[in-house]
Parts: structure tokens; C-alpha cells; sequence
């Protein structure tokens, strides 16, 4: 593959947010319209701790992406009840058309006390053309299991030949050092099927091959079919040290595969990197790639996952 | 309509002396029959930590199968280590549920970890025992049924049963927590779900009891058994709030079914109820009742739902 980097297209600094959110803009997800893209994406405010509570938020774009038509003034979505799954924060969100309505997917996050947060994946539907969504449940409908213990979450869903699939990743274990360190997490890429979008099956698979080391962190898998071919971009980082030392930081990874169950990882090719000096330099994350006037695009964040906004870049080859 | 004789209580946890583990609560008893004693496995609790926090782990007393009240072995260790960092059982394993499959013991229990916002979540999980019931090992490290759509957290108070070749789930699951001036209390509702090999479970996903105090009544211990070609359920239920005294505390209620999943209320049956003074004589809760040597009997806890330990009762008059 050849991309071709069009640059950073939005920044969360230079707009309005609502729920009060100055920065971030993560994981952008689009939905394409007849005259314009939409960008979801997570966004976060200060909570009366000081702790961060991502929120959904959404820009539309002309189909150029040079234009910004408007940005959402309302919640597109709540957060979750006391107690519940997504009560701390939703991040990512993604969003499938399905007939007539707007299926979101929710990575909710919580909080617990031994280690940082804990995620589990639900659903909402929109019924609006995706300006707000409700939730189906106040529970999730992806969470832990005997093999996958924690961390289920970073749903990317497509529906290919009449079947549901979604990529998701899980955790496989928290590390530490020593007993003072913040535990870290490491987690991996699954896949679960459904014929509803609603009711899911895990496979149970170890899909993607690590290229670093065993313990490589694997998030936000995004799936396309081009060219006869499935295309899964996804990041991947080191499982420690990885904020701010660069050499540890999210790079964007690739992997295809003919019957959407072997997948062959072949980064190699993946045709795009960091830049030299410019908002991508540190790290590239949270990838997303979409079908869009006849194109390829790829969505992305740079440095500080995101706290500065997303960039786009389109295929050549 | 069940008639039931109080025979007193059978195991104190306090009576335990330098035994870290087992330092106070001996709850939600569960039995395993063997030739010449039943094991009776609870969940009890080391001292809390310095911020008064406790972790639970699951033991087990033998008792002399012809003297329900002679101990005669007192298990050496917990059956099963708490789960590892960042896992559904990180720091609790209450209740637990037994039950033998061919040469093996399986265990269901109710794996507790800490939250922010919330004190505690709780999710099923699962273990195996090759000996006989002493120890337990996990054949994961996460749990066998958890969190759903309508069943957003707390999933908690298994009870295993295999009837006709079905394994049949009675649990609990979480509805709502009520802020509570910012000390939250669960609403929990009593479910169920079935499965071909006791790993993968379908959840039924509705409520099977009535609930009968208030709307937000908790309702826990779904404690099934089949007798005088019947379904019996003994569970305990309690008001939301203000539940750890007399007044809004546990007590145990009853229900009957033909098919094990419609089930029908009706407390007036239980034949059971808090005693005039002493150890049971502001709550009664957590039953599990079993059949043994040609008598039925219930196990069941006291008041604080079990820091003073658990006691017995036998059937005295059963009149459909």
C-alpha cells in the first residue's frame, strides 16, 4: 500500500465542545452522507476530581474534508448509569448503518481500585441519522469471559455476505514490575460474529501475530474489503514506557486476510509512518479506514493519543 | 405448606482461634455428601485491612453424617487462591456453590473485585476439584457467566444444580444501585440460565421471583431442590436500605415450580421465621436445603447474614 497524508483536518482546541470538553479528539470514526462525512470521535472533560470523562462528539465534514458544515452542539450520547459498564467514559464509538437506523458501538469504561478502569463493549441505536443515540441495555453485550478475564472493548463492527463481525480487543493480563509501578495492561485483537448485531459470539482466536514481543499492546482494529482482499489496520505498542518515549509509542499495523479468519500481519507494506517533525511524529493511533468517494481514506491520531485532534490520509495504491 | 424444627447452631466462626482466613463469617452454605460426613463449604473472612476493607475466601467444616452437630475435620486452606491482578475474584470468593460431576467436584462462586464509583461488581466464575473437594483449580481467569444487556452488573449467589442432564444456573443479577447519599446499595433479582456443559450458559434473562416487599426488594440465595415431585426454591429477600438490622433485614422466602423456570410465590408456605432471641433473632438468610438419610434439612445464617456462623433446621410437616 501507498497512502498519501493530507494532514491534521481537525483540532479540538480551535472549537466549541459540549459537555464542556477542551481537548481531545480520539479515535475518529466516520459515517459517510450523500453531502457530507461525519466524524465521530471521543472527547474529554474534568470531572469534579479531576479525573477525565470521555464523551462522544461529532464533526461533519464536505466530502473534500476541507470544510467543516457543523459540529455537534448536544451529547450524541449519555453516559452510563451508577454503577454501570461506560459510567467513566466512552471510547471509542463506532458506528455501522444498519436499514434504517444507526447501530453504535459502545466501549465503555469504569473505574476499579487495583487497576485504573476496566471496559466492556455495548450497544446503542440512533433512529436520527446518528445525532443522538440510545442505549439497546444498561448492560453490555461483549464483556469478560473465561479466556478473555478483562478489558474487552475497541469494537470495530462490519457486516460482510448478510454476517456481523466485530474486531474487538480483550485483556490478557495486567503487569507490574514492582508493587509501587501502575499496573500496565496487556491486550490483543479478537473477533465475534452475530446475525443481529446484538447477540455475540466470540471465536476465540488468536488473530493478529505480535511483531514486538509477547507482551505488544494491540487496539483498534478497523476493518475494509478492497480489492478482493480484507485490509485490517490496527496499532500496537509496547505494554510499558509508551506515553512518552516514542521508541515505545503506538505505530499503525497492518495484517490481510482472504476469508476474514487467517490473517496474514504484513506491517511492511503498510505504506505510511511517522512523520519528521510534524503533528504525527511521536506516535501514529486509533486508525480508521473508510470507503469514501470512490477512495480509500485512512483517519488517524498522532502525538499524546489524540489530545490534539486527527489527521487524514488517502490510498494511492 | 413446609413445618420446619430449629435444631440450633452448628458452626461459630469465632470459635476458630489463630486461623488467618477464618477469622469471622461462616455464609452461604453449600453441602457435598459424602459416605461418612457432609462437607459444608461457606465463604468466611480474614480481619479487614487497615482501611476496613475485607477480602472473602471459601472453607469448608466436615460434620459427622450421623451428628450433623459433631465437627470433624476443618479445611486446611481456602479451596481456592483469590483471582490474580485486575480479575473478576481479585478480592472476594462469596458464595460458592458445589457439586460432583462424574470423579470431579465443581465449584461455582461469585468473584467480588473493587470499583470507584461504586464499592464492589461481582461476575460467576468456575473451578474444578480432582480431590475430592479440598482444593479447587480455575480452567480460566475469567468468569463463566457474566455482565449482559439487561443484566448490567452484580452477578452474583450461584447455585449449580443438574436435573433430567441440564445444567441449571440460579443466580442473582443486578438491576439498579441506588445512590444512597453517596454510599450505594445494590438491587439485585433473582434469574437463571441453562446449559449442556456448565461452561457455556444461556441466560434466561428475565426475573423469576415476584418481588414482594417493595419494588427494589434484593432478593438473593435461590436455593433449588427437587422433593414430592416438585421444584422447591428457598431464597432470602431483604428491603434496599437500611437492611443490617431487624426491621429491613433478610428473611427467607419461598417458591414453588413444575418446570424450573415459571415459578410461583408464596412466603406464607416457608414454615420459617426469625426466633424470639438469640443468634437468629434479627435476620434469617442464604438457605440451602438437602436431603440426607431420609430427611430434609436447611442450613442458613443469622443475624449480621452469617459473621456468627450458620445453623440447622430440619422438616418437621410437608403438605403440598
Amino acid at each position: 500500500m501507498k497512502w498519501k497524508k493530507l494532514g491534521k483536518i481537525f483540532d479540538p482546541t480551535e472549537h466549541k465542545l459540549p459537555n464542556d470538553c477542551e481537548e481531545f479528539a480520539q479515535s475518529p470514526q466516520a459515517l459517510v452522507f450523500d453531502d457530507f462525512v461525519r466524524i465521530y470521535f471521543s472527547t474529554r472533560q474534568k470531572d469534579k476530581n479531576g479525573k477525565f470523562l470521555s464523551h462522544v462528539a461529532f464533526v461533519d465534514f464536505d466530502k473534500d474534508f476541507k470544510n467543516i458544515q457543523k459540529i455537534s452542539s448536544q451529547p450524541v450520547i449519555d453516559l452510563g448509569k451508577l454503577g454501570c459498564y461506560d459510567e467513566h467514559g466512552i471510547f471509542p464509538f463506532n458506528v455501522v448503518r444498519n436499514n434504517d437506523k444507526i447501530l453504535g458501538y459502545i466501549s465503555g469504561w469504569t473505574r476499579r481500585v487495583s487497576v485504573s478502569i476496566e471496559t466492556s463493549i455495548g450497544v446503542s441505536v440512533s433512529s436520527n441519522n446518528g445525532n443522538a443515540f440510545k442505549r439497546v441495555g444498561d448492560g453490555p453485550i461483549l464483556t469478560s469471559s473465561l479466556d478473555e478475564p478483562f478489558l474487552v472493548g475497541d469494537p470495530f463492527v462490519a457486516v460482510f455476505n448478510g454476517i456481523y463481525y466485530m474486531w474487538y480487543i480483550y485483556g490478557t493480563k495486567w503487569i507490574q514490575e514492582n508493587e509501587k509501578d501502575t499496573p500496565e495492561r496487556i491486550y490483543k485483537i479478537g473477533y465475534a460474529t452475530s446475525k443481529d448485531g446484538i447477540s455475540w459470539q466470540k471465536q476465540n482466536i488468536k488473530l493478529i501475530d505480535n511483531r514486538l514481543n509477547a507482551n505488544e499492546c494491540q487496539a483498534l482494529p478497523s476493518v475494509i474489503y478492497h480489492q478482493e482482499k480484507y485490509h485490517m489496520m490496527f496499532c500496537y505498542r509496547e505494554a510499558c514506557d509508551f506515553r512518552k518515549n516514542s521508541r515505545n509509542a503506538y505505530r499503525i499495523g497492518y495484517a490481510y486476510s482472504k476469508d476474514l479468519i487467517n490473517w496474514v500481519r504484513d506491517d511492511e507494506n503498510i505504506g505510511i509512518e511517522l512523520s519528521k517533525n510534524d503533528w504525527d511524529s511521536e506516535m501514529m493511533c486509533y486508525p480508521q479506514i473508510f470507503h469514501c468517494n470512490d477512495k480509500v481514506y485512512l483517519l488517524y491520531n498522532g502525538n499524546k493519543f489524540g489530545r490534539y485532534g486527527f489527521g487524514l490520509a488517502v490510498l494511492e495504491e | 405448606m413446609f413445618k420446619w424444627k430449629k435444631l440450633g447452631r452448628v458452626f461459630n466462626p469465632q470459635d476458630i482461634k489463630n486461623v488467618d482466613w477464618l477469622n469471622e463469617f461462616a455464609q452461604a452454605p453449600s453441602v457435598l455428601i459424602f459416605d461418612k460426613f457432609v462437607r459444608v463449604y461457606f465463604s468466611c473472612r480474614p480481619r479487614p485491612d487497615t482501611n476496613g476493607q475485607y477480602v472473602s475466601y471459601t472453607g469448608y467444616v466436615d460434620l459427622n453424617r450421623s451428628n450433623l452437630f459433631e465437627i470433624v475435620n476443618i479445611a486446611k486452606q481456602p479451596i481456592l487462591p483469590l483471582g490474580g491482578k485486575g480479575t473478576f475474584d481479585e478480592f472476594g470468593i462469596y458464595p460458592t456453590s458445589v457439586i460432583r460431576n462424574d470423579d470431579e467436584v465443581l465449584a461455582y462462586y461469585a468473584g467480588w473485585t473493587r470499583c470507584e464509583s461504586v464499592p464492589f461488581n461481582v461476575a460467576i466464575g468456575m473451578a474444578k476439584s480432582k480431590n475430592d473437594g479440598k482444593t479447587f483449580e480455575k480452567p480460566g481467569s475469567g468468569p463463566v457467566l457474566s455482565y449482559s444487556l439487561n443484566e448490567p452488573f452484580i452477578l452474583s449467589g450461584p447455585k449449580i444444580r443438574k436435573f433430567n442432564n441440564q445444567w441449571y444456573l440460579y443466580y442473582i443479577a443486578g438491576r439498579k444501585w441506588i445512590p444512597n447519599n453517596g454510599r450505594p446499595e445494590p438491587v439485585y433479582k433473582i434469574r437463571m440460565a441453562i446449559s449442556n456443559d456448565g461452561i457455556n450458559w444461556t441466560k434466561k434473562d428475565r426475573d423469576l421471583i415476584e418481588s414482594k416487599v417493595e419494588a427494589d426488594e434484593a432478593q438473593a440465595s435461590p436455593d433449588v431442590f427437587f422433593y414430592n415431585n416438585k421444584y422447591h426454591m428457598f431464597f432470602c429477600y431483604r428491603y434496599s436500605l437500611n437492611f443490617r438490622g431487624k426491621e429491613g433485614g433478610y428473611r427467607i422466602g419461598y417458591a414453588s415450580s413444575d418446570d424450573l423456570v415459571n415459578w410461583e410465590r408464596n412466603d406464607s408456605k416457608v414454615g420459617i421465621d426469625i426466633s424470639d432471641e438469640g443468634w437468629d433473632s434479627e435476620m434469617i438468610a442464604y438457605p440451602h436445603v438437602f436431603e440426607l438419610d431420609g430427611k430434609v434439612y436447611m442450613f442458613y445464617l443469622g443475624n449480621q447474614v452469617g459473621r456468627y456462623g450458620f445453623g440447622l433446621a430440619e422438616l418437621e410437616d410437608y403438605k403440598q
